[in-house]
């Protein structure tokens, strides 16, 4: 008998929980893998009702294509900041209205109407990051301050960096004090030997999971995330974060509301939840990114707010990524043609 | 082998035998006809800007896989399946002898064992590798015990790491063909020859090789064909330094969002493996021909 009238409420509230359910809705969520923690969702349906339908991708261009192609119906998606540009070009974006987000004056000035969205008519910031330079201070004893510091023969075989051939040229470009959204085949011509010299120092390329070769002391610097640095940070002081002096890459991930939206009121709800303070630290908690929430950074702790990967010191040259359509070629080919050739 | 003849001799296949087919024909034509029909077209596509095809006919993208850069990727990748063919038919065809010839109640207990690696997911055997050959890894622990002063040895991340996964993943697939080979070879045969004065490497040489040629054929083909596009291995255990075609054309369809030109890289891959399939069969048909 006891276990049934244990049983009982619980069946109870399942019953009217799926019954709130259908009363508020669904909401269809297509996010980066494991970005949202799983509590913000839970405590947005219990407070709503509308349950979450979570569907996740591994890259931009995965989410890109998806919705280029028309395929999926999502409420809510979570591009980076070129991918947005790209869809707010291609009319894919719905615009926001500001008056079901009170909570947008949370947000820092500095995250909001950038160049991939000029208005902030389309996106809201949901976390940001940098790719900077991670050292073991244990193991490199010299000064590391830019790209020039890490792409050394005194290093050669001990980096780490993204697999990613637009950030490599990307930091070639700064070494060279070129445009980083501007890509020509002139510039290219002079970041081509700079790269080419780098790839000889380089051991390995990892954009998933840069730090297990850090941990692992198969190397001992990197050019990487700064939300990887930020862990390897919190695993042991000796990783220190550095953003390159020469300019880095920041990058904007968003939240938006795709045209063709069926709950387009739930996916306002559940921006407007993200954006209060006390649920935003919980993202910061799960994933030490920069979080553009000053109400939410308030609350994080001395310790938090003194990872340099999380929140660099200064004022450092940060830009993000504009969408460069079919020059990515000329990048991949280049990068593609020098690893290639050792 | 030998019944193949037999059944050929019989009048044309009827409609029962169609339709005993018919699932696996529909199958090939879903998801290899199909789809190969799919990559052939896109290959002649362009893309725009935002990567979406677009259906104009060009010969631009099969142009780019000429380019020098994807064809020395594409020597190398064949550089790299060739050596992990030959490092497994050497170390997988004295393995699969010895289990062929074993005691009956041997033989499946051993054969369990080259198939017990296949209970654990292919990634997380080979983040085991990584724990193995990582420089404060397994290996270097060992070799530290026994030899403290020897430099720790650079494993990880380097060519030989890349070798080392591909004959780890893909040596069960030469052992069992072989293995099938070698259990029906025809224990009369090797004492004849022995009877009639042959040496042992003679007899290896010349008749059991000869025999068990047609596993060795298999065994390589599931090999060499899968070690060509492989993309895991070369980026968890060799760093992603040194681009394999799998590498490049995996980098198409993903960052590079160029489907087209991914299409293309794969339609002559495709070609290759046709033209590998070409010459092992009329190889392989030409050994079986001589002792018959």
């Amino acid at each position: 008998m006891k276990p049934l009238r244990l049983l009982l409420p619980a069946l109870l509230a399942l019953l009217v929980s799926a019954v709130a359910a259908r009363a508020a809705g669904e909401l269809n969520l297509f996010g980066w893998s494991e970005y949202i923690p799983q509590p913000v969702l839970d405590g947005f349906t219990k407070e709503t009702g509308i349950k979450v339908n979570f569907e996740t991708f591994a890259s931009n261009e995965e989410l890109l294509s998806k919705l280029v192609a028309g395929g999926g119906s999502y409420d809510l998606v979570q591009p980076s900041d070129y991918a947005a540009e790209v869809m707010i070009r291609q009319h894919l974006l719905s615009p926001l209205d500001p008056a079901l987000l009170p909570n947008l004056k949370n947000l820092a000035p500095e995250f909001r109407q950038r160049p991939h969205d000029p208005a902030g008519r389309y996106t809201v910031p949901y976390m940001s990051g940098t790719v900077g330079i991670v050292v073991n201070t244990d193991r490199v004893k010299t000064p590391v301050r830019g790209y020039g510091d890490v792409f050394t023969p005194a290093l050669k075989d001990r980096i780490v960096v993204l697999n990613d051939t637009r950030e490599m040229v990307t930091w070639a470009l700064y070494t060279l004090n070129l445009p980083i959204n501007t890509i020509t085949a002139e510039n290219l011509a002079r970041a081509r030997p700079v790269v080419a010299s780098w790839v000889k120092l380089v051991k390995v390329y990892d954009s998933d999971s840069p730090k297990t070769a850090l941990l692992n002391g198969d190397v001992d610097v990197g050019v990487v995330w700064s939300g990887e640095a930020a862990i390897l940070w919190k695993e042991n002081k000796k990783f220190q974060y550095v953003i390159p002096a020469e300019g880095a890459h920041q990058f904007i991930d968003v939240l938006a509301i795709p045209a063709n939206a069926k709950n387009k009121a739930a996916a306002h709800q559940l921006i407007d939840y993200i954006l209060r303070p006390e649920v935003s630290v919980l993202i910061s908690e799960a994933f030490p990114y920069t979080n553009p929430n000053l109400a939410a950074r308030k609350l994080l702790s001395a310790e938090q707010l003194a990872n340099p990967a999380s929140y660099p010191p200064g004022h450092p040259k940060l830009e993000t990524f504009r969408d460069i359509g079919k020059d990515a070629a000329a990048i991949d080919r280049l990068v593609t043609d020098l690893k290639s050739a050792q | 082998m030998s019944a193949a003849p037999a059944v050929s001799d019989r009048s044309t296949p009827r409609w029962r035998a169609w339709l005993l087919l018919a699932p696996m024909v529909a199958w090939l034509t879903l998801f290899v006809v199909v789809p190969t029909a799919i990559l052939i077209v896109y290959s002649f596509c362009e893309r725009d800007e935002v990567g979406r095809v677009l259906f104009t006919f060009t010969l631009e993208n099969y142009h780019r896989v000429l380019d020098p850069v994807y064809l020395w990727i594409f020597a190398r990748s064949i550089g790299y399946a060739g050596l992990t063919t030959v490092i497994c038919i050497a170390v997988g065809y004295p393995v699969a002898y010895c289990i062929g010839r074993a005691r009956e109640e041997w033989r499946q207990r051993l054969l369990l064992l080259v198939m017990v690696p296949f209970w654990t997911s292919f990634l997380i055997r080979t983040y085991a590798w990584i724990t193995i050959l990582k420089q404060e890894g397994l290996l270097n622990g060992l070799l530290h015990q026994l030899s403290p002063t020897a430099s720790p040895l650079d494993l990880l991340y380097t060519p030989t790491a890349v070798v080392i996964g591909l004959v780890y993943a893909y040596l069960p697939f030469m052992i069992l063909p072989i293995y099938g080979s070698v259990e029906k070879l025809d224990g009369s045969l090797i004492e004849a020859a022995h009877d009639l004065g042959a040496g042992p490497l003679r007899v290896f040489s010349a008749v059991i090789i000869p025999l068990t040629l047609p596993g060795i054929a298999a065994g390589t083909l599931l090999v060499f064909v899968p070690a060509v596009g492989m993309f895991a291995i070369t980026d968890l255990m060799g760093g992603a330094r040194v681009p394999l075609i799998g590498n490049v054309i995996q980098n198409q369809f993903m960052q590079a969002r160029d489907w087209p030109f991914g299409a293309a890289l794969g339609a002559v891959f495709m070609a290759l493996f046709a033209v590998t399939y070409w010459v092992m069969l009329k190889f392989g048909a030409g050994e079986e021909e001589t002792p018959a």
